[in-house]
């Protein structure tokens, strides 16, 4: 059946050895931080296991409590009560045994890249004006770029600066709050709680299923680099390998479009009529609506302290 | 031409545990070796850890902890993962050649015909070597009019022969097969056994992994079977593991109501209360 150069077999050794050549390619580094992402989705599963404060409490009064605490975070301006709410939420994550330092890396991790952008020009005396607390550049008088005048000189100002830090500051407490409710209940716990705020069941529905399918679309890519990678003799061109990973991206998306299909189809076949039904079996407890009334009123304390109605 | 087929360990794995996620364990302080020519069964119940043993003998991932020897060197991620082209990494892949359980998975060219040739063109063939070895490969597979389909309209059965055709058209001198014959049609699983048969005979080395206990002593000469704690239970000649129906059972590899026939392992469906006998006196005489 095999023809004849199949039967050749080379008993000959490599010469050559194994050794270490260098950094690994692009491709190969997403695929690690897929699987980086995965794995993170399981530490934070593991979390949402423990028994700690806030994992104890039903999701409904923890959503609404938290969607509270991040409306009033927002309206406060003093710097004093956005580092005093900070420091609650390191102290719920404690109680809620969840690493802080964990907590904390999470947190700041995307801060600086999000906030950071917002915030960084406003501390230049180009956008904002204020006292000048740091000169950075002397560009003279008349300075111009393009048709926009510049000032004589750059530089940092005091409001500028107080405005941005209370911003970051700001941003970092209400991640804070949402990173605690994501790490202390389970994702279709959390996506089930939504229903409580007013989101259709259909939404719901349909953030349960996406949650579950990435998964399994994420294990389909990284099958397909594994594969690839075993097929690879000799490494290929750029062009060949962004063809590759083109080619994947649209096999990807024609793969999940016949998935959806079959997926609906397997569900009418099981009776669905795009009548959803989701079972919620939440039951609220008297320390449940106590965690709630002590979020709202501290919640509303807030916002009396940012109308100046409440002194500090 | 062939080659006497030397006694020498190709594969080395020492103590070699692997764990998804570091949480999940797949295999645990696994140690065996495999010669040059020897075909070799991987059996085990689902998840037991086999497809991650290939996977790691392929040097697609590398132990959690332990050391694994391909060729005499030490396969690190350091050396396979690099961007740069190693001497090493191209004559291993040259060498060895997987067949992945999910066809899906392995076929990313636009037309057939180019999913073939992808491997041969690798290898600094020149052009018409290429050509002929895929017509081969294709004639040999019973593939021809599959030429200009694209892989994903394929049915399973055909994208499994494709998938089988594009490692074969690269002449590895050692073959791993991630289930192979599962979801095959009768006729097709028997052609595959006389494929692995004769590239047995031909000198290759082949490691399968499988379930399927038909297949076990008509593909290879050694078993090794997983057991569910992903350790290895058993490694020995395929004959006298079959026959072994205890460690069979502990492995769940066979239920208390598959019979045994001599070698020959079956399941028979019956209800309860009226247990069947097979060729008993009794029946004859009825």
């Amino acid at each position: 059946m095999i023809p004849d150069w199949m039967s050749e077999v080379d008993a000959n050794s490599c010469k050559c050895s194994a050794v270490n050549h260098g950094k690994k390619g692009f491709v190969g580094k997403t695929i690690d931080g897929i699987l980086g992402f995965l794995e993170e989705a399981f530490i934070s599963e593991s979390f949402s296991k423990r028994s700690g404060l806030l994992q104890s409490l039903d999701p409904r009064a923890k959503l609404i409590s938290i969607l509270a605490v991040i409306f009033a975070t927002s309206l406060i301006g003093d710097l004093r009560v956005l580092i005093f709410i900070y420091a609650l939420t390191l102290l719920f994550s404690y109680l809620s045994k969840i690493d802080v330092a964990f907590f904390i890396k999470r947190v700041w991790l995307f801060i600086p890249i999000f906030a950071g952008i917002i915030a960084v020009p406003m501390i230049f005396n180009v956008f904002l004006p204020g006292d000048p607390l740091y000169q950075v550049a002397y560009l003279g008088p008349g300075a111009h770029l393009g048709p926009f005048s510049l000032p004589e000189s750059i530089f940092i100002t005091k409001q500028g600066l107080t405005a941005a830090v209370i911003f970051t500051m700001r941003v970092a407490t209400c991640v804070s709050a949402v990173v605690l409710l994501f790490l202390t209940t389970p994702q279709q716990i959390l996506f089930k709680s939504l229903r409580t705020v007013g989101v259709p069941k259909l939404y719901v529905l349909t953030l349960l299923m996406a949650y579950r399918y990435i998964f399994l679309l994420m294990d389909l890519i990284r099958e397909m680099y594994v594969a690839k990678k075993a097929r690879t003799i000799q490494s290929r061109g750029m062009i060949d390998e962004q063809n590759w990973v083109g080619g994947r991206i649209g096999y990807t998306l024609i793969r999940s479009l016949s998935m959806s299909e079959k997926v609906h189809m397997a569900m009418m076949s099981r009776g669905f009529s795009g009548e959803v039904h989701i079972m919620q079996e939440f039951e609220m407890k008297n320390r449940d609506y106590m965690a709630g009334a002590v979020a709202i009123s501290l919640s509303l304390v807030l916002v009396l302290i940012s109308q100046n109605v409440l002194r500090v | 031409m062939k080659m006497q087929a030397k006694m020498e360990a190709i594969f080395d794995l020492r103590n070699v545990s692997y764990s998804y996620v570091g949480k999940i364990d797949a295999l645990k302080d696994v140690t065996l070796k495999i010669n040059r020519g020897e075909k070799v069964t991987i059996i085990g119940s689902n998840g037991c850890g086999k497809s991650t043993l290939l996977a790691i003998l392929d040097g697609l991932v590398y132990p959690s902890s332990g050391d694994f020897y391909a060729f005499d060197n030490l396969i690190t991620e350091d050396v396979f993962d690099a961007i740069k082209d190693n001497e090493f990494r191209s004559y291993f892949r040259t060498k060895v050649g997987f067949v992945f359980q999910n066809s899906d998975v392995q076929l990313f060219s636009p037309t057939v015909y180019e999913e073939i040739a992808f491997g041969p063109l690798q290898l600094n063939l020149s052009m018409d070597v290429v050509k002929s070895r895929v017509e081969d490969v294709m004639e040999m597979m019973e593939i021809g009019k599959l030429r200009d389909r694209s892989p994903h309209t394929l049915s399973g059965g055909e994208k499994k022969k494709v998938c089988i055709a594009t490692v074969l058209v690269n002449n590895p001198d050692v073959l791993l097969l991630d289930e192979p014959s599962a979801g095959l049609d009768p006729r097709t699983q028997l052609w595959l056994i006389e494929l692995l048969q004769e590239l047995g005979h031909a000198g290759k080395t082949v490691i399968t992994a499988t379930h399927d206990l038909e297949i076990i002593d008509q593909i290879s000469d050694r078993s090794i079977v997983m057991g569910e704690d992903h350790s290895v239970k058993m490694d020995r000649d395929s004959e006298s593991v079959l026959s072994d129906y205890e460690l069979l059972l502990s492995s769940n590899l066979v239920h208390e109501h598959t019979h045994l026939h001599g070698k020959l392992v079956h399941e028979h469906l019956h209800v309860h209360g009226k247990e069947h006998t097979h060729h008993t006196n009794q029946d004859q005489k009825k």
